[in-house]
């Protein structure tokens, strides 16, 4: 009886040491599972693109996920703290940007995390100028630069915001070295006091974006509030997969003379700056990466199936699914050549 | 637009009110967090139904506020912070029912006055309101500060827990978002992992009003005789119209400011209130009564929070700018349907902004009747038990912190800490409503202020910047020496009573 108490027992705990691996091997997403997001607002691009993910995936897996706009500095908290694969977070290029501009809270996501697949694209990352204004192109901001003219830029530091006002400058250092001194920030916060900088003439360029301010492009010239496009930064590929309307009163072809090739903001004097702000997952570096492939599995049924980008489309994002692998190494990539231009623009 | 008044259409601004209502009583609970809720909800729905939805929502949320800061002495939402000085000393005075009643028809002509506002006048507001720069917003800040005098019982210490509010908001990171450079200012060594982003406002301020209540209550003990039946609804004081012959001017002043400041992006809710009330008090024959169970009180901040409604949606439906943040959650419905908005919305849009404005009608009319005939019940709130109604409204607040900002533990801890505070601070002499007025507005004054100076270079701004600027420091010297004034009268009546 004895001996077989110990049999049995000692093949219990075999088979339970053996299960382990098994059973963790074939861990899945919980049934309740929290998607954090790097921002606090719910009327925002990356909660708008969140959600569509999140429904499509929910679905696709037949589980809850809840979107929690809880901010960047929290969801990376959340995100640490847990393991287990029932918080993940779905963020953009913010995330490792803040990190190149040092931003505080902002730690490196490709050391601290795991970065996951791609899903979308928010296009619209785009620079303003007043209707009126004697800027009627990034050659003419230039140009005053190498003059000696003081350009002002409203945007938001550290981040998404300010890459591209960085490019700015880079292309203004290598087209006239120390042009790029008269090319100033102004330090804003929202889209709203970015605008608003731009009304008292606090600013000659503003950063916004196409959804937020195609309609103040679309107003008599001499209404106060009128702008004018003078730079997309999305590449010319991203910006052809819009629809060919494009938005609002401005149709793709328009929003195309904007953007590269035809506007050029030159990184290095032979390619142009783009940036495309990217939207991805990340998960906790300790999480089971059989999750992981349960996601990009999913992701990758979803995309075939092909509905996830209409809806996404509907909503000015264009669709870019990249399983994990394809993700990290193109984001690094990314990461890369910013990291570069911020370092640069540094030393000067 | 017929075809779209369906009977759906209807029922969802109903049902969003009515939640809105139950969000914005429970202490800990906002309209904001309704909208924020149900936002997802909005893209099977379609647009002009789910914004049916959102705006009762809306609406119900920022009136609903108005039952705990009578009954309770909580403010439901920060915006209802000034419905709490006259409406909860009504409540004990025996008045609860005839306060809450006052405040539903100041919550009606608020809402509605905002609503014609918003429809009529709405692009040409929206273009004066852009003339309001860092500067003029700083100074409608400084102004809403200058409250701070005249709601002390002793200036001086008044002034203190002001400041002290101010300088407590200021704790945690200055934010890449508000133009700040992300760095972090008066954290302790060792605490930055919670205090990064700073303290949040309602888990302070539910904190401060409902557990130090609470707090105050159990080093009291419960006295055995305290019973439902010593504990009075409200049936001593009758609530009759006649009470508004006299606040007609109040109702239509105080739901103007509320309307004018909503549609100022980034000066808020609780800016709007403190203005109308602070004007009240100032314009009333007996401002000695303010503060102590006044009617006008209660009129002045309904309607000046709920004329907010109207005045938010102004530069968000002619510039694509939220006013405030439950408009600003608003855009997601819109962007969720793939529509644009900004100054062409309402041009391009006929059919949607004809049902946002029908919506918020109904919804205002619904919120009305909703709250005018269920006092009664709201009422019996007050009749529970206090041992049974204390640890609800512990768990209320407890919950309504957690999820505030989506589930972060810290701002449990931020309610219990600054309950504490509340409860040491009331035996310290601090005054407590400075002190969180100063929290509610340090954040905007400071970014107003630091954005003024780096724009415009030196501090003869403030003053030289425009006629607008000009006219808030008139305004701003009045409400000063007439606090002044006050406090010398109100000194003097106390020797001769003593």
């Amino acid at each position: 009886m004895t001996i077989k108490r110990r049999t049995f027992l000692a093949a219990t705990s075999a088979i339970a040491i053996l299960a382990t691996p098994v059973a963790l091997s074939a861990q899945e997403l919980p049934g309740n599972v929290r998607m954090v997001i790097g921002s606090t607002s719910t009327g925002g691009d990356t909660y708008q693109n969140s959600s569509i993910v999140a429904e499509a995936l929910g679905e696709h897996l037949g589980i809850n996920i809840r979107v929690d706009a809880v901010g960047a500095t929290e969801a990376f908290k959340a995100l640490e703290r847990d393991s287990s694969g029932s918080t993940i977070m779905i963020f953009h290029d913010q995330s490792y940007l803040g990190h190149l501009y040092g931003v505080q809270g902002y730690e490196d996501p490709f050391a601290n995390y795991v970065v996951g697949p791609t899903v979308a694209i928010n296009p619209g990352n785009a620079y303003l100028v007043p209707a009126d204004s004697p800027y009627q192109s990034m050659e003419d901001i230039f140009t005053a630069a190498a003059n000696g003219e003081r350009v002002r830029v409203a945007i938001q530091p550290g981040g998404v915001s300010e890459i591209g006002f960085s490019a700015m400058k880079n292309a203004a250092s290598v087209m006239s070295p120390g042009s790029e001194d008269n090319i100033v920030p102004v330090n804003t916060g929202s889209q709203s006091d970015k605008n608003q900088a731009m009304w008292d003439d606090l600013a000659d360029v503003i950063n916004g974006s196409i959804q937020a301010n195609e309609q103040f492009t679309q107003l008599p010239e001499d209404d106060a509030t009128a702008m004018r496009f003078v730079w997309i930064t999305a590449r010319p590929g991203t910006l052809e997969q819009a629809p060919a309307e494009g938005m609002g009163g401005t149709s793709r072809d328009e929003l195309l003379q904007y953007a590269s090739p035809q506007t050029s903001v030159t990184l290095d004097g032979a390619e142009d700056f783009t940036f495309d702000k990217e939207f991805f997952f990340l998960f906790n570096p300790d999480m089971d990466p059989a999750i992981i492939d349960q996601i990009d599995t999913a992701l990758t049924e979803i995309f075939a199936a092909g509905e996830i980008q209409e809806r996404q489309k509907a909503s000015f994002f264009i669709p870019n699914f990249l399983p994990s692998e394809e993700a990290r190494a193109h984001l690094t990539e990314k990461r890369d050549t910013y990291g570069q231009v911020i370092e640069q623009i540094s030393a000067e | 637009m017929l075809e779209i008044i369906t009977p759906l259409f209807l029922m969802l601004i109903v049902a969003g009110t009515f939640i809105g209502i139950m969000f914005g009583a429970i202490p800990g609970m906002t309209a904001t967090m309704a909208v924020a809720v149900s936002l997802p909800l909005t893209f099977p729905l379609g647009l002009e139904n789910g914004l049916a939805l959102l705006l009762g929502l809306y609406v119900g949320g920022i009136a609903g506020g108005l039952v705990p800061a009578v009954l309770l002495g909580i403010p439901g939402t920060p915006s209802s912070l000034t419905t709490t000085f006259d409406g909860y000393p009504m409540s004990k005075k025996g008045e609860g029912e005839k306060a809450l009643r006052i405040g539903i028809v100041a919550s009606l002509v608020g809402g509605l006055f905002s609503l014609a506002v918003l429809y009529f006048f709405a692009p040409p507001l929206a273009g004066f309101a852009i003339k309001f720069s860092y500067v003029e917003k700083f100074l409608i800040i400084f102004f809403a500060l200058t409250v701070l005098a005249a709601l002390s019982s002793d200036m001086l210490l008044g002034i203190f827990s002001g400041v002290l509010g101010v300088f407590i908001s200021l704790v945690g990171t200055y934010d890449i978002s508000d133009g700040g450079n992300g760095k972090l200012r008066l954290v302790p060594p060792g605490t930055e992992y919670w205090l990064d982003s700073g303290f949040s406002l309602l888990p302070v301020l539910i904190g401060i009003f409902g557990l130090t209540a609470i707090l105050a209550q159990a080093e009291l003990g419960m006295p055995k005789e305290l019973d439902a039946k010593d504990i009075h609804v409200g049936r001593r004081s009758t609530f009759s119209f006649s009470i508004f012959g006299g606040q007609i001017t109040n109702l239509l002043r105080s739901s103007s400011i509320g309307t004018f400041v909503g549609m100022l992006p980034g000066v808020g809710g609780s800016a709007a209130s403190l203005l109308s009330y602070s004007y009240a008090k100032t314009f009333s024959k007996t401002p000695e009564k303010f503060g102590k169970g006044e009617p006008a009180g209660v009129v002045a901040s309904e309607s000046g929070n709920n004329g907010l409604t109207g005045g938010a949606l102004v530069p968000l439906l002619s510039l694509g700018i939220p006013g405030d943040s439950t408009t600003a959650i608003l855009i997601g419905a819109f962007t969720l349907q793939g529509i644009q908005v900004g100054p062409l919305f309402i041009t391009n849009n006929p059919v949607t902004w004809d049902a946002m404005i029908f919506a918020m009608l109904i919804a205002n009319i619904a919120m009305f009747a909703m709250m005018y005939f269920a006092i009664r019940y709201f009422a019996l709130l007050v009749t529970v038990p206090k041992h049974i109604l204390f640890p609800l409204i512990l768990m209320m607040c407890v919950i309504g912190s957690y999820t505030i900002n989506y589930g972060i533990m810290f701002d449990v801890w931020t309610l219990l800490i600054f309950g504490l505070f509340g409860w040491l601070a009331v035996k310290l002499r601090l005054e407590l409503a400075p002190f969180i007025i100063g929290f509610i507005l340090g954040p905007s004054a400071e970014v107003y202020f630091v954005k003024s100076l780096e724009s415009f270079g030196d501090y003869t701004i403030f003053f030289t910047k425009s006629w607008i600027a000009a006219a808030l420091w008139v305004l701003i010297i009045g409400s000063l020496a007439m606090s002044i004034v006050l406090a010398i009268r109100a000194g003097k009546n106390g020797t001769q009573d003593g």
